[in-house]
């Protein structure tokens, strides 16, 4: 929520609402109905802006049955538009294999200890590239939830908690969902051996994408290994937070909260062709072998574009 | 033959809101009603024994009602004045369980309706964020409400294997609020400062008032077996519950809000925030609707977002306070109706 006024128009239209409601409030109005005329004098952009403003104070914006709240993701997009664009340099391809409408799954590498930032630039690479750009929900880690500000974060940018059933549910409103299917076992790995993918669980996402019918896009990112490089790991600060792991990277903890800037690394990001998982139908779920021979073909196909896009992307910092 | 309807808990707020509604129905031949104290003045053709359920008495007064449906509102959600935590297991099991005997002799049975709690789902940070009736007791039972629950829905369905010929539904209800009911979640929500858990940002589904008893009367005309969910579509933010009642936030850190809000909570007559409401005020919960739409057939008229509204229009009318909430102010100059 940004007070977005032209330049030199704004000071002038402050003093100008100034004056207006000390003149209301000499003329014997309350302060309230001065403010009121007051608003009048100010320009248009400005008053829109106090207007989407009011409108957010009193609560008439939208939220859905997730706590997606659309205003909000769009409110703090810029913040992740200047990461994508300056600071990751993010190259995106085949964006056009992720469907414009209807139920998919996205299945990606994850990586990026100290806070994954994959996710993001998934999404942000659909929004900016995708000729229907829509909104993704991902998966998270459940120990995010229970976590002040970073649960309610989460919540609003469209982030669920990492179980089945909301998966599930997820995909049969048509929504597009993205999993890691690595989870913590992906972000925590080692800077040494970046890039190789680790077990895909027990297949639970394509378990969830054969129940529901929702082809599967797999996904590599390349770029996110490299923005905090986890050397070692810390057990006493991982006891005292309760958190899974802290990675200890060459500027955390040691620099503080500076610690916590991102390393500028170069990104791509290339979406693969859809899997059509459709023919198999819902009962093949319950069918190990189908599960694990879909859930290798994701990780070997992902295994393969990592390396493709590694070669491509060359220095990883410049 | 019209039908012969036993409800216990008749005195409480939603005993008497149900027997009113199932007087004006003209299917319903008996109408009796069951609790320790005598209900309002304002029951016509309802018939009262005095009787505590915990009191196996109740196994010789009940068979001889012949009645075709028994509805259990007695559950207690939390402390009132003259019954304080301590009893709340009494009344809750053992006053279910006594009750459960005395539908064993009683032979005309066809359904035992009972109004529960979703409290069995518990409040969590990372759960399904739609609860289906069959994920009950997945996460840990953590308050003494959560656990009388649980042993209560054992009980209940261990009497439904018993009686295969009676029909026994379980109604776990979402947290209740509406204009004129008078609970603890409904007095913290319109507090003139609404102290909230710093940094969280739960997910409600609260019941109104309206569709908790049309849920309930359409589960006696249409009674289904096992648990089913009674919530609202949808799920709306605390924080956006409060911007929508005009009510400013003063956000605590969440391990000083219990002992804060029990201090405050007594001062102010809110009561100390009982069982689980605490982690629902931090987690949240959400339930999925579905079985009550489909197999009950009753379709909620508010959905989450509406009983805020409706709660919240409520308050307007009720002056607590000078208006603190910047959205108060932006009223004003939206020049919206006050």
């Amino acid at each position: 929520m940004t007070v977005s006024a032209p330049g030199a128009a704004a000071p002038e239209a402050v003093a100008d609402f100034l004056r207006q409601l000390r003149l209301g409030v000499e003329g014997g109005l309350d302060p309230f109905s001065a403010a009121e005329g007051a608003a009048t004098a100010l320009p248009e952009r400005v008053q829109a802006a106090v207007e989407a403003l009011g409108r957010r104070v009193r609560g008439e914006y939208r939220e859905d049955e997730w706590g997606f709240d659309e205003d909000f993701a769009e409110a703090v997009y810029p913040l992740f538009e200047f990461l994508y664009d300056v600071w990751w340099r993010v190259e995106a391809t085949g964006v056009r294999n992720v469907p414009g409408h209807g139920r998919a799954l996205l299945a990606s590498n994850h990586a990026g200890s100290l806070f994954p930032f994959d996710a993001s630039m998934i999404l942000g690479a659909i929004m900016k590239t995708h000729p229907l750009p829509r909104w993704a929900r991902f998966l998270v880690l459940d120990w995010a939830f229970v976590l002040p500000f970073l649960s309610s974060f989460m919540r609003r940018v469209g982030g669920v908690p990492a179980s089945q059933f909301n998966a599930m549910r997820l995909l049969e409103q048509d929504e597009l969902v993205m999993v890691f299917p690595e989870g913590i076992k992906g972000t925590g790995k080692p800077f040494s051996e970046r890039y190789r993918l680790r077990r895909f669980g027990r297949g639970g996402f394509i378990e969830i994408a054969l129940r529901t019918g929702s082809p599967i896009v797999p996904v590599a990112v390349v770029g996110s290994e490299e923005i905090y490089p986890k050397l070692a790991e810390s057990n006493a600060l991982a006891r005292v937070t309760g958190a899974p792991f802290v990675p200890v990277t060459p500027t955390f903890p040691w620099l503080g909260a500076l610690g916590l800037i991102p390393l500028p690394s170069r990104w791509r990001i290339e979406f693969c062709e859809p899997i059509d998982v459709s023919g198999y139908g819902p009962d093949a779920a319950d069918d190990r072998r189908v599960v694990f021979d879909l859930s290798e073909q994701v990780q070997e196909t992902i295994q393969q574009k990592l390396y493709e896009n590694l070669a491509k992307r060359g220095s990883a910092f410049l | 033959m019209g039908r012969r309807i036993v409800i216990t808990g008749v005195a409480g707020k939603w005993g008497s809101e149900l027997a009113r509604a199932l007087e004006r129905d003209p299917e319903v031949e008996q109408l009796i009603g069951i609790d320790s104290v005598a209900p309002a003045n304002d029951l016509e053709r309802t018939e009262f024994i005095e009787a505590d359920i915990r009191n196996p008495v109740l196994a010789r007064i009940l068979p001889g009602t012949e009645a075709d449906t028994v509805v259990h509102c007695g559950i207690l959600l939390y402390p009132e004045p003259g019954k304080p935590a301590k009893a709340l297991h009494d009344i809750n099991v053992m006053g279910t369980l006594q009750l459960l005997a005395a539908c064993e002799r009683t032979t005309t049975l066809e359904s035992v309706i009972v109004r529960g709690s979703a409290a069995i789902y518990g409040c969590e940070g990372a759960t399904p964020y739609f609860f289906t009736e069959d994920l009950a007791r997945r996460m840990p039972l953590r308050t003494r409400f959560q656990r009388d629950i649980s042993e209560l829905e054992d009980y209940f369905s261990n009497f439904a294997r018993r009686h295969s010929g009676v029909t026994c539904c379980m109604l776990r209800y979402q947290p209740e609020v509406g204009p004129e009911l008078d609970t603890p979640i409904g007095r913290y929500l319109s507090l003139p400062v609404v102290p909230t858990q710093l940094g969280f940002d739960p997910r409600l589904q609260l019941v109104h008032t309206e569709d908790a008893t049309g849920a309930l009367l359409a589960t006696i005309r249409n009674p289904v077996r096992g648990p089913v969910n009674v919530a609202p579509d949808g799920t709306i933010s605390l924080s956006r519950t409060l911007r929508l009642a005009r009510r400013p936030t003063l956000p605590i850190p969440h391990p000083l809000f219990e002992p804060a809000l029990g201090r405050l909570g007594d001062r102010v007559g809110v009561g100390t925030l009982y069982g689980d409401a605490i982690r629902f005020l931090r987690f949240g919960r959400g339930v999925d609707n579905r079985r009550l739409r489909e197999e009950v057939g009753y379709e909620p008229r508010f959905d989450a977002e509406d009983t805020v509204r409706d709660f919240a229009a409520g308050l307007r009318g009720r002056k607590v306070g000078p208006a603190l909430h910047p959205g108060a102010l932006a009223d004003r100059l939206a020049g919206a109706p006050r």
